[in-house]
């Protein structure tokens, strides 16, 4: 668990603090994406946890120890750090790369071996390809997938990520993104993901930590924030189409009537799809409802009303 | 032109003074490097950067001053002979090293370094093995460049009876003899090029293999 309490920093010559008495938790398990336009802090927020920089008042926790008692070299060999692609060292290969971080810690040579191996498999790349090159042979997802690598090495319990996946083309992030969600799923690390796009925040982020000069506006679930944000600045960085969003983010088998048997008009959703896709299923062939299935068998039906009243009942929970 | 003088110069007259002239040349540059480089390193901590240019500042004036000037100020303490010609070689030497060894250092992208500190690297840790390693192609051309630079200046050395290269070319422009001037000059270009060579190879061999 990571946890902040009144954190402030104000840079020197600074008039203004970068970041004003933030507290926030991030539970074991769960990763936290920390979003705002840029200059909001939250960068300064994911350094202050690995103390690359010292936080002027307030105090962090990782697994409830203070960080300001740690020795910061030792304190940010146990945390995985992910920055954009410029972060692998250039004159280093791929498995030197890898191996910083077992290296500092005096693994044995034969261990880290292994565990170059193991994690380049892990992260999708093959391991006889890469090893031997150096960063700039590589292509930006094959980099990124290295700097997740480097990150889990000594299979920190905490991550800190900022904006990894920055520096890649919009079709290679979303396979990353993909990737590492998968890896997530078995790693269960308790992550800062700091990036300034709300639709990778919703779609990385267990709960979505909302940042604006230096303030946490709003911190909740993406359904919390898409449903009720906060205010008018959250409400311009979700967009206008929240509705279509929170969508995006409930399975049809969350909303679908259950039925046993039936074929309704042919037109069928997976019942693990987002309520989204069975939208556009409705629109593309101008139906009212689609069937529901698992696999092949038919478990319900989802109606143009049942969405409709889900956004609605949701948008309506912010009270107005 | 009399060949045979130009010849019984190259292979007779000159060779002791080549020794005498790589001494003159290796002694400076080896003080320069001692000197310069752990000040061109301090002045890239984040402690003392403040004084970078003031410092510099020193040194390009150093670079200013003629070096038969610096060998004359310090001829009466020091004397005639090597050491005063070590001395003012040594100053000469100083600033592209100093120069270089700053801009090396500084050139090592701030990404990488946060990287490397973030991974959990010590200060030192970063210094040697990542600032170091990355700002040593920079660093060698300030070595190189007071290296090449030692081997013409150090002619001068022969005025306040340092011996060397200069001995040959001072007595030809004495005697009007331009073989011995020749000769000298060939010789101290041949120097020049060898000493560069070989400081290339061993930036090779140290050089981590990518920026080979």
């Amino acid at each position: 668990m990571i946890e902040l309490q009144e954190v402030s920093k104000t840079f020197p010559g600074a008039g203004a603090p970068a970041v004003k008495r933030v507290s926030l938790q991030v539970k074991s398990g769960e990763i936290c994406a920390l979003v705002g336009p840029s200059g909001c802090g939250k960068t300064t927020i994911l350094r202050m946890i690995n103390r690359l920089v010292e936080p002027s008042s307030g105090s962090v926790f990782i697994e409830g120890r203070d960080i300001m008692k740690a020795n910061p070299d030792h304190l940010r060999r146990g945390i995985g750090y992910v920055i954009q692609q410029i972060g692998l060292l250039p004159h280093r290969t791929v498995e030197e790369n890898v191996a910083l971080v077992p290296r500092l810690l005096k693994w044995p040579e034969g261990r880290i071996k292994e565990r170059i191996e193991e994690l380049l498999e892990k992260v999708g790349l093959d391991t006889e390809e890469v090893r031997k090159k150096y960063p700039y042979q590589l292509s930006g997802g094959q980099m990124q997938r290295i700097g997740v690598a480097r990150a889990l090495a000594v299979d920190p319990p905490v991550m800190l990520m900022d904006e990894p996946f920055g520096a890649v083309d919009p079709i290679v992030r979303l396979r990353l993104q993909d990737e590492f969600l998968k890896l997530q799923q078995s790693f269960k690390k308790t992550i800062c993901f700091v990036t300034h796009d709300m639709d990778e925040a919703m779609k990385m982020g267990d709960k979505i930590a909302i940042m604006n000069g230096g303030f946490l506006v709003q911190h909740g679930t993406p359904r919390e924030i898409l449903a009720q944000p906060a205010n008018s600045f959250v409400q311009d960085l979700v967009g206008e189409d929240r509705g279509v969003k929170l969508l995006d983010l409930v399975r049809v088998e969350t909303l679908m009537l259950p039925r046993e048997t039936g074929t309704a008009n042919g037109r069928s959703v997976q019942a693990l799809d987002s309520a989204k896709k069975a939208l556009e299923v409705m629109l593309e062939h101008n139906v009212d409802g689609v069937t529901v299935c698992r696999e092949k068998q038919v478990v319900g039906i989802l109606t143009w009303e049942t969405i409709k009243t889900y956004v609605h009942q949701a948008g309506s929970e912010a009270g107005g | 032109m009399d060949s045979q003088l130009f010849l019984d110069t190259l292979l007779q007259r000159s060779p002791p003074h080549i020794l005498e002239h790589a001494r003159l040349v290796l002694v400076p540059l080896g003080l320069a490097v001692l000197l310069a480089f752990p000040i061109g390193v301090f002045l890239t901590r984040p402690q003392y950067r403040r004084y970078a240019g003031r410092v510099m500042a020193v040194l390009n004036a150093g670079q200013t001053v003629p070096p038969l000037a610096v060998i004359a100020v310090f001829l009466p303490f020091l004397g005639l002979g090597f050491r005063p010609a070590v001395i003012a070689l040594t100053i000469y030497a100083l600033l592209p090293i100093a120069r270089n060894t700053i801009a090396g250092i500084s050139s090592v992208s701030e990404d990488v370094k946060e990287a490397a500190r973030g991974m959990g690297m010590t200060p030192w840790e970063v210094f040697t093995q990542v600032e170091l390693l990355l700002g040593l192609p920079v660093i060698m051309v300030g070595i190189k460049t007071s290296a090449v630079l030692t081997v013409g200046t150090a002619v001068l050395a022969a005025l306040v009876g340092g011996r060397g290269m200069g001995a040959v070319i001072f007595a030809g422009i004495n005697f009007f003899r331009p073989e011995l001037i020749l000769a000298g000059t060939l010789i101290i270009g041949l120097m020049a090029i060898i000493l560069e060579r070989l400081l290339t190879l061993a930036e090779w061999f140290i050089l981590p293999r990518h920026l080979r």
